[in-house]
């Protein structure tokens, strides 16, 4: 960062976004219709597991307006492939996980439509077309479907077990992973030589995504050109075109995607779906565009679901409470078919948490089940091993009756020791965990904690406290391309990231404007046309800015010396005599200087050189694979009234190290999102399964509880730039720390108010008031 | 969505005309009710008969005895009627506290009670105030009204013109509302009248809204919150799901009950 | 088919719909205006919010035929003459949206909560009145500071 000044860099500033969204103008999946477009509705599968005997579609073809009804048997006639997730993160320094006996993972087939079986309640098995949606809609209701129902597992202990429903006739049993990480040896030695051995097991929940914008895509095929175009709302148009090019076995040249507003993603638009592949097929068979967009009910049966991880863990201390060693067993419900592993090899890398752990083991597995597929979601993997290990230490305390805090003081990895590999073989990069957990106690008051305690008493209401520290990890896919185009006016900066409300076009310009030496508005960022976006890595995992502004330095760097030549042309002189500062070109020898702009305008007038630089453009690509790991703290403090067991949140602190912040409005922003997910899921929200029939309940915003502007508190939230010595700016990542110790806090905050009354707690999330209640019941009982 | 004949009805004869010659119809008043579950294709009437346009059906009276509110009445509008405020506080917070305020400008006191959701709140307030709903054919006592969930007296194509709700001494409404659909998971009216106290709870019977003999018996003894504290409220006939058990919901039967009566004239949500 | 029409906007349209169109569909597939959007179908997300004949509605639950001869306010018509509305600047000053989905029900719906109060608004209130609004990404923290916001410069402005 040696010649540049920031201007825009660290400034909070508004959005270049916004204008479009606040007057109604953006541009979400569902704005788009073409000409004659007819529309798509999909038949669901009522039962989890079951032989497909027979789809009569007969009566459905007769409805008005319907133009064909498809099935799983058409999909093989027209030898469309399933689509290749490559769930296993292939990046340099993800957790490698493998199946059982070091075995490839059996990843299970995501058809379009399954041709013999269905998997999980919801699964689509035919698809109607028809001239408007409720012509679709109607005739969906009148196609029969014959179902010979086979046995069903939807719990993951359950299906791990030998005598367990299998649910890939591929594999001998459900378990598709099945991996042990860390020194076996050492860690045994180290718990028989313990003083103390706590334990900690628990079920995450299993969540999605509600992305407010449902899932939706339009498909057209155009038999001039042979080429077809999707719109649809993703995590990274790039790669859903490659894949969905392979679905259709066509080049990729010959698919457009295209993904401009996307409203939320949060992991549930990382992967595409067999709608996407269906519309596009579909419009080339019709001649028609083809649409589908996706109830709410329908989103909550089957959009990509998350988490659902049952983790056991168990730490071994010594008499003054160091921690001595880990062992920790994970077992990742993956649902019908793997469509990611992310989560749980994620999860993998952090066991340990903020704390420095000699040596541990830890056992990885995922299990199929019938259920819809989960992937990554907010924060992948890592909110559930934050909870593990923050919660086997809020139990540690207990035992040793040593504070909690200064049972975490003891034991956090220190400053002085960054770079810090843990046990696992992570390399947290920089962190000042200390002065985090120093922050954090002034900012949330903590040293009057006991005086409110009391005064909430008075009001017969229990008052709680949660700590949790937190350090995650951000690496995602490792190459990202950047194209800048300098126009008379203007400078594009085309990248390959894909937000839904990150804030790219801002906080890139940024990057791009402080790197160029101009002004901020003088910059606009393209993005989601993949048309015009090459390449690139998408968005997830927090990789975004940090790729993004290391890549667009490189091309900045290319720039400068195609503009340098540029610059020689206009001033007459060799190239070596071009001085280059701050946007600005001059010769050594004369006063003026000549800005970008100029640079273009010339160009544009047809003054340029006469070599190849025909444009002041460049392309450039680049490759990351060093991870970075963005760490924190926060405090949660609630108050539970023992007559309902409903809980107040009176008050949620975070700090967050974020490396260097370049958009501190956008920061807080998703910090504060990302809060709201997790105490979402802390108190909420639950992808809830009638564990005998299978089927699951909570399909619909009456029975799947949000966080609304009047169950959340406002939040106070602090950012801390320690940079990153991996990537140029020192930028590690801000859009998931919010969320990544808030299962955690919450639940700490649970049990703080409860202890008094039953101890420690003892049920999973989500902690509703019917569980609190329950709780408070059986510990006036004893 | 299927198919549906709208029709915009502009009197109540009207209404109860197309009613009878159409094949299978349903009255329309605010729609946030009949429409979700039309969308989700669970309900296809053929025609729809649109009520909220009938003038003789809105309006609010409160003579001294009772509060008189024609059926196509807004909650909105029954929430911020200082004639209403006067006379039953309790019952104007009670309107304003249903769903949000976009359902409250087009929800109305008839759809509500025709519709008799089990965790409504008009049912309650209702059956706790006492009264008589009068309909375009005869009238139905509060005690006749409600038949069991989603069930009441009311004849097809019988109409509600306008609800009589009793005037009493004093009320008091309490609610503890679900999580994710916002609704009551019990709601508890207390009112004590000129006959004793009636306490009405919603939200957690089978059968739907239903008084509560036992909290009556202990309030008439001694309007107090400390005579409800022996009280056991049994379980047995009491809503068990995934969001509550029927055990909590007796809890909540008492806890609502206690801040009701702690807080008459009001209205206490519960977090 | 149903011939009906709506004003919407300050501008009057004629328009051709199945008695079963939805509100929704009819402001963003016959007239065009996708700012309104469809995010559920329980009624509950908000970020369907209009306002019909001077009050805040959720288009989803309403048919268009019901509209039929009424007065619509869309998210399209609050900014007058290229000059963004107050509640819009607010929005923008406080970064009260991010993917910006829920936004236009969010700006409706505030608005015509701020215009049936006559106080400028706090927090509590507005954290209560807007409970038929759902954000995933936000938070509401901004939001609320947006609304809040825009409340006192209403207030101030109408004074002047």
């Amino acid at each position: 960062m040696k010649d540049f000044v920031f201007n825009s860099i660290g400034q909070s500033l508004q959005r270049n976004e916004d204008e479009r969204l606040i007057t109604g103008k953006g541009r979400f999946t569902d704005d788009f219709s073409l000409p004659e477009q007819t529309w798509a509705w999909m038949v669901r599968s009522t039962h989890p597991h079951a032989w497909i005997k027979s789809i009569d579609t007969s009566a459905a073809m007769q409805m008005p307006g319907v133009l064909a009804v498809f099935t799983g048997k058409d999909c093989l006639n027209d030898q469309l492939n399933p689509i290749e997730h490559n769930p296993v993160p292939s990046t340099q320094y993800d957790v490698k996980l493998r199946g059982p006996n070091d075995s490839d993972i059996f990843l299970g087939y995501h058809h379009l439509l399954p041709f013999d079986k269905v998997r999980h309640v919801g699964q689509a098995l035919a698809m109607v077309v028809a001239r408007t949606r409720n012509e679709a809609f109607s005739a969906a209701q009148m196609v029969i479907v014959q179902y010979e129902e086979l046995p069903t597992v939807m719990n993951s202990e359950l299906a791990i077990k030998s005598d367990a429903p299998i649910v890939w006739d591929e594999l001998p049993s459900n378990v598709l992973v099945d991996a042990t990480f860390g020194d076996i040896q050492a860690t045994e030695k180290a718990f028989e030589a313990a003083e103390h051995i706590v334990c900690f097991k628990s079920h995450v929940s299993r969540v999605t995504g509600v992305t407010m914008e449902p899932r939706a895509c339009l498909g057209h095929y155009d038999p001039k050109t042979d080429r077809y175009t999707l719109f649809a709302g993703s995590g990274g148009a790039v790669r859903q075109k490659s894949e969905l090019a392979k679905v259709l076995g066509v080049e990729a040249d010959r698919l457009r995607v295209i993904s401009h507003d996307v409203g939320g993603n949060f992991g549930t638009r990382n992967r595409a779906y067999v709608e996407f592949g269906l519309v596009l097929w579909a419009s080339k068979k019709l001649g028609f565009p083809v649409k589908h967009r996706a109830d709410r009910t329908e989103s909550f049966l089957s959009d990509y679901q998350g988490r659902d991880l049952v983790t056991e863990v168990q730490l071994a201390l010594n008499a003054k409470g160091k921690f001595l060693a880990l062992k920790v067993d994970n077992l990742s419900n993956v649902g019908y078919c793997c469509v990611s592993l992310s989560p749980l090899s994620k999860g993998s890398g952090l066991v340990t948490g903020s704390y420095d752990i000699a040596t541990a083991t830890l056992r990885s597995r995922a299990v199929f089940t019938n259920t819809m597929a989960t992937q990554a979601y907010r924060s992948s993997g890592r909110p559930e091993v934050t909870f593990a290990i923050e919660r086997v230490i809020d139990r540690a305390a207990r035992v040793l009756g040593i504070d909690r805090l200064e049972l975490r003081r003891l034991n956090l990895v220190q400053t002085h020791q960054m770079p810090y590999t843990n046990a696992i073989g992570s390399s947290y990069d920089s962190g000042e965990y200390e002065e985090n957990m120093n922050r954090i106690l002034e900012l949330s008051d903590w040293s009057n904690l006991d005086q409110r305690r009391q005064e909430a008493h008075a009001r017969g209401k229990l008052l709680g406290a949660g700590f949790a520290n937190y350090v995650e990890s951000s690496i995602g896919s490792p190459k990202e391309r950047a194209e800048i185009i300098v126009h008379p006016t203007q400078i594009e900066v085309i990248i390959g990231t894909q937000p839904a409300g990150q804030g790219h076009e801002t906080s890139f310009a940024q990057v791009a404007a402080d790197l160029l030496g101009v002004e901020f508005n003088r910059v606009f960022i393209t993005l989601g046309d993949t048309d015009i976006v090459t390449a690139g890595g998408g968005t997830h995992s927090g990789r975004s800015l940090r790729h993004a502004s290391a890549v667009i330095a490189l091309a900045v760097e290319d720039l400068r010396a195609l503009g340098v030549r540029h610059a020689a042309h206009f001033f007459n002189c060799k190239p070596e005599d071009v001085l280059y500062e701050n946007g600005h070109f001059k010769s050594i020898s004369s006063v003026n200087s000549v800005s970008w702009f100029d640079l273009s305008i010339q160009l544009a007038n047809g003054e340029g050189p006469q070599s190849s630089l025909k444009e002041l453009r460049v392309l450039r690509d680049n490759e990351m694979h060093t991870p970075v790991y963005p760490n924190g703290a926060c405090v949660c403090e609630i108050e539970i009234d023992p007559e309902t067991g409903g809980v107040d949140i009176k008050r949620y602190s975070a700090v967050d190290d974020v490396g260097r912040c370049i958009n501190p409005l956008i920061v807080h922003g998703q910090t504060h999102g990302g809060i709201a997910q997790g105490v979402g899921q802390a108190l909420w929200e639950e992808c809830y399964l009638d564990q005998t029939s299978g089927q699951p309940i909570a399909c619909s915003l009456m029975d799947y509880g949000m966080p609304r502007f009047d169950n959340l508190p406002s939040f106070k939230t602090e950012i801390v730039e320690v940079l990153s010595p991996t990537n140029p700016f020192g930028i590690k990542a801000g859009g998931e720390g919010g969320t990544t110790p808030a299962l955690a806090v919450v639940m700490s905050a649970v049990e703080d108010a409860l202890w008094p009354v039953c101890g420690p707690v003892d049920f999973d999330l989500p902690a509703t008031p019917q569980k609190i209640w329950n709780a408070l019941q059986r510990g006036k009982a004893h | 969505m299927y198919p549906t004949k709208y029709h915009k009805a502009n009197s109540l004869q009207e209404a109860f005309e197309l009613y009878k010659s159409s094949q299978d119809a349903s009255f329309l008043s605010g729609g946030h009710t009949l429409l979700p579950v039309m969308k989700q294709g669970l309900a296809a009437p053929s025609d729809l008969i649109d009520l909220s346009f009938i003038d003789e059906l809105r309006g609010i009276e409160v003579t001294p005895q009772t509060v008189v509110i024609s059926s196509m009445t807004r909650h909105m509008e029954v929430a911020s009627n200082n004639d209403v405020i006067r006379a039953v506080p309790c019952l104007a917070a009670l309107a304003g506290s249903i769903g949000d305020r976009q359902v409250r400008f087009k929800g109305t006191i008839g759809g509500s009670l025709a519709n008799n959701d089990p965790a409504a709140d008009y049912t309650a307030g209702f059956l706790g105030l006492g009264g008589h709903v009068e309909t375009n054919l005869r009238s139905i006592a509060a005690e006749e009204f409600f038949v069991s969930m989603f069930q009441t007296a009311l004849k097809p194509g019988e109409i509600i013109k306008r609800v009589h709700l009793s005037i009493p001494k004093s009320a008091g409404y309490a609610k503890f509302r679900a999580a994710a659909a916002r609704y009551s998971m019990v709601g508890v009216f207390v009112a004590r009248t000129e006959l004793g106290t009636r306490v009405a709870v919603t939200g957690a019977g089978q059968s739907g809204v239903y008084r509560e003999k036992s909290l009556e018996a202990a309030l008439n003894q001694n309007f107090d919150a400390t005579s409800l504290e022996g009280i056991q409220i049994s379980s047995q006939d009491l809503i068990e799901d995934m969001h509550a058990s029927s055990l909590y919901r007796a809890n909540l039967i008492k806890v609502l009950a206690k801040h009701a009566v702690l807080n008459m004239g009001g209205i206490v949500n519960l977090k | 088919m149903t011939s009906i029409s709506l004003n919407v906007n300050g501008k009057s349209h004629d328009l051709e719909i199945e008695d079963n169109t939805l509100l929704v569909t009819a402001l963003r597939e016959h007239l065009g205006l996708t700012g309104t959007h469809v995010g559920c179908d329980t009624s509950q997300c908000g970020c369907c919010v209009v306002r019909l004949n001077g009050e805040s509605v959720k288009s989803c639950t309403t048919l268009a035929i019901q509209a039929n001869g009424g007065k619509v306010l869309t998210v399209e018509g609050l900014s007058v003459n290229g000059e963004l509305h107050p509640l819009q600047k607010a929005f923008k000053d406080n970064h009260a949206l991010q993917c910006g989905f829920c936004t236009p029900g969010m700006l409706m719906s505030a608005l015509d909560l701020i215009e049936s109060h006559e106080q400028v608004l706090t927090p509590e209130v507005v954290r209560h009145q807007m409970e038929g609004n759902l954000c995933r990404c936000t938070g509401y923290h901004n939001i609320v500071k947006a609304i809040v916001q825009a409340s006192k410069d209403m207030k101030s402005s109408s004074l002047s």
